[in-house]
């Protein structure tokens, strides 16, 4: 029996590409004021981001409660007897607790793993992809589950964000607090760094985020993946991928939406790029 | 949503049971927050201990109405009471005991009275009330109670949800108050604490238990800049911290005004609070024993505990290790004027060095800055070309290893500061710092100081005279005119992003008249207009 993939909706890997790849996503959720919506379930992102922009109350997120998780182990283990399951950063959800707690509600033989992507967004996203590819190619839970761990640390997520205030409201600011409180109306770009959000550098206009953005995926010497994601602002994420697109003709480049709970951090005008780093032969 | 109208001893007990429930989980995020009034790292520990004692005394009370819980609550409290956060945490509870005497239960008017109560009885249990601290907090809480009250708020919870509301707004503003905060970048800890107990208690009463078993609080965070993020620059003061001295004194008699006017003289931070027959002390001395000898007298001393605040000290410096910036390298500029020296502050520059056009700071004084920055590896922006040789010296002058990046004015150092990567070493820093300086022209507009003839132009004295890049070419009626002429010259097609300091002495509506006038003509841009405070230039004007 081949091992099932397990993820949480902040991974970004919606819809069609879910199903293709044949994984299982937990949702999150969000929730304004008393309304509580699973994340992409009952909600849309274009629903969200408008409300996010006109509400003067900002949102609330919470984790999927470890019976969610359950729910999902058991209908899988009628399937399979391995589970991988991958989540987001333990640092900046319960999502990862949440779903070990969940292991003991589960009976029977099915052997469930989990693993800390230690970042979010697509950059999570594509460990999932290269998790499945390795699973397709053959693995067992033993592969799959050290492969997802080594991939988690070739995976990097560079943010540009339009503001900071979504984010110090919510509190997951992290160590990208030291871009608070400028004087300019600067743009930040943040990163993932050991778990949680870190400062990276800060531009003053959106254009010089792009050429930062573009001037990204030249740290890295291969590339196997990469990725870009938008708030409110589709045309500048087709943009940057067009553009990617044109230097890495040979590089898959995924296109998705920034989860509403992330969103609820990066605010509107927010862009993500994903970048997974080719194993070193 | 359920409505609560009214709370009972019972429930009051298990909702403040549930707080320090909740309070336990992140007393930890609060130690590690504690800079005030000496850095000892353990506001967060001392305010769940006295919280535990608190309610171990409110579930042994034999009178279960709302009264009865709230003495005894404050009993246990006085009993428990630990640290400068604890006692006045004793002290809210006193507060709340008073408030709420002879209620079988209580209501959100009640309970307003209750909170305000507990904000006077706090302020008054310390001999010199500092604001941005807990007692702050805790009065912003019971305010946003009687604003909601008078509203006719009769439901608990809703009233709840705005208090907790207030006092989240009241912590974030903590730094605003207290300066000693804002230099270190912090919040006040025992607000945090206060907030969190609030907090805990409004999500009992919402039914939210699973969700608090599973979840930990959220630690509100400072709306300010972390301009000094020197952990070293935290309670800089050479002054030795002494003893943190606390104890109980069980007698009779007793009249804690009198004790705190005998001891107000004898130390830091005194708080006496209780009444006849057990009286609490904590204060920060350097004589311990005199301040023991003295009690003994009083009658039997309980709880005896003195600490050494220098060694709490260090170990709160190894604690704050991990709050140090992300990256090895700093930054110091030079620049002169308020505006200025806050822009660059707030980008990140350690330091600012005062200098600038026909004031250049000498070598010993970037020096100085250089020595006292937090980082072996410091980066030098002169902001001047007069003051770029200045810093080049100062290499020969240190251990520490010197990068100078030449910026020849402010805008140059501004984006060569917004150019600085976190993830990068020293050495690529300084590349990337110094490529950015080619993305920026500057204008910069001042008087000539006498008539001269001077690349083809005849300038009178005091006379607007404008510079692109350091150099003279134009001269005007009025500043607008030069830097409009200015603007013409550079076409414009390429920028994005225009930001204007305007100077010393230069009004706010001339200013803004000037940045609405580049707007109306360059309607793509983005301009921005900072009150800069520079001498000597009216305007510096930056054009990326």
């Amino acid at each position: 029996m081949t091992v099932k993939i397990v993820t949480d909706t902040l991974s970004d890997i919606t819809g069609d590409l879910a199903a293709k790849l044949g994984i299982t996503e937990v949702p999150l959720y969000v929730r304004f004021g008393e309304e509580v919506y699973r994340d992409r379930v009952d909600i849309t992102s274009e629903d969200f981001y408008r409300r996010l922009i006109n509400e003067p109350k900002l949102p609330s997120t919470t984790q999927p409660t470890p019976n969610d998780f359950a729910e999902v182990y058991k209908k899988l283990a009628k399937e399979t007897d391995e589970i991988l399951v991958i989540t987001v950063s333990s640092k900046l959800s319960g999502t990862f607790q949440s779903a070990t707690q969940a292991k003991d509600y589960v009976q029977g033989k099915c052997r469930i793993e989990i693993v800390d992507s230690t970042t979010v967004a697509l950059a999570e996203g594509l460990i999932v992809i290269a998790a499945v590819n390795a699973v397709k190619a053959g693995a067992n839970l033993d592969k799959a589950l050290d492969f997802a761990r080594k991939a988690a640390s070739r995976s990097h997520l560079i943010a540009y964000f339009d503001t900071l205030k979504y984010l110090a409201k919510g509190g997951r600011i992290g160590k990208a607090k030291e871009f608070l409180g400028a004087m300019l109306s600067v743009k930040q770009i943040l990163t993932v760094k050991d778990g949680e959000m870190a400062p990276l550098t800060r531009v003053h206009s959106l254009r010089s985020g792009f050429e930062f953005l573009m001037s990204v995926p030249s740290r890295y010497p291969n590339i196997e993946g990469l990725a870009v994601e938008h708030t409110t602002n589709p045309q500048d994420g087709n943009t940057l991928a067009e553009s990617l697109a044109k230097i890495y003709p040979n590089v898959p480049i995924y296109r998705s939406i920034i989860s509403p709970v992330i969103g609820t951090y990066s605010g509107p005008g927010a862009l993500a790029l994903s970048v997974l780093e080719a194993e070193k032969k | 949503m359920s409505k609560v109208n009214t709370i009972a001893g019972q429930e009051l007990r298990d909702m403040f049971s549930a707080a320090t429930t909740w309070l336990e989980k992140c007393s930890a995020d609060i130690d590690a927050l504690n800079v005030f009034p000496v850095p000892d790292g353990d506001t967060g520990t001392n305010m769940m201990l006295t919280m535990r004692s608190t309610m171990e005394e409110a579930y042994r009370a034999p009178d279960h109405s709302a009264s009865g819980v709230a003495h005894a609550m404050a009993k246990g409290a006085l009993m428990g009471a630990r640290g400068n956060s604890g006692v006045i945490l004793s002290q809210i509870w006193r507060g709340m005991a008073q408030g709420l005497d002879g209620k079988e239960t209580f209501s959100a008017a009640e309970m307003a009275d209750a909170l305000r109560e507990s904000a006077e009885v706090a302020y008054k249990g310390v001999s010199n009330p500092v604001e941005g601290t807990m007692l702050t907090v805790m009065k912003d809480a019971a305010k946003e109670a009687k604003i909601q009250v008078d509203n006719g708020e009769k439901d608990v919870i809703s009233m709840l949800e705005a208090v907790v509301s207030a006092a989240a707004d009241s912590v974030a503003r903590t730094p605003r108050l207290l300066k000693v905060l804002k230099d270190a970048g912090v919040v006040d800890a025992g607000g945090q604490g206060i907030y969190i107990i609030l907090e805990g208690a409004l999500r009992y009463l919402k039914g939210e238990t699973e969700l608090m078993r599973l979840r930990k609080p959220q630690m509100i965070m400072s709306d300010m800049p972390l301009t000094v993020p020197l952990p070293q620059a935290i309670g800089v003061d050479e002054i030795p911290f002494g003893y943190c001295t606390e104890f109980m004194i069980k007698g009779e008699k007793m009249d804690p005004e009198i004790l705190k006017k005998k001891l107000e003289k004898k130390g830091e931070s005194l708080i006496v609070v209780g009444d006849e027959s057990a009286v609490r002390i904590h204060i920060h001395t350097l004589d311990p024993g005199m301040i023991v000898q003295f009690a003994t007298k009083l009658g039997t001393l309980h709880q005896v505990s003195i600490r050494n605040m220098d060694e709490q000290h260090q170990d709160f410096l190894e604690m704050q290790k991990e709050r140090m910036p992300t990256t090895d390298t700093a930054v110091i500029a030079v620049a002169s004027g308020q505006g200025l020296v806050e822009v660059f502050s707030s980008l990140g520059a350690v330091a600012v060095v005062p200098g600038g056009q026909t004031m250049n700071p000498s070598t010993k004084d970037i020096l100085q800055a250089v020595q006292a920055a937090p980082s072996d590896n410091v980066i030098i922006l002169p902001n001047n070309k007069n003051i770029v040789a200045t810093a080049n010296q100062v290499q020969s002058l240190t251990e520490k290893k010197i990068k100078v990046v030449p910026t020849k004015t402010i805008p140059q150092g501004v984006v060569a500061l917004l150019a600085f990567d976190y993830e990068a070493d020293f050495k690529a820093n300084a590349e990337i710092m110094e490529k950015a300086l080619t993305s920026v022209k500057t204008i910069e507009v001042t008087r000539a100081i006498r008539a001269t003839n001077i690349n083809g132009l005849t300038i009178r004295k005091r006379q607007p005279i404008g510079l692109l890049d350091d150099e003279l070419i134009t001269a005007g009626d009025t500043d607008l005119d030069v830097i409009k002429t200015i603007l013409a010259e550079l076409g414009m097609k390429e920028a994005e992003v225009v930001t204007i300091y305007y100077g010393e002495g230069i009004e706010a509506a001339e200013a803004e008249k000037i940045s609405a006038s580049i707007m109306a003509q360059y309607p793509k841009l983005q301009v921005e207009l900072i009150k800069g405070g520079q001498p000597h230039y009216s305007y510096i004007i930056s054009i990326e």
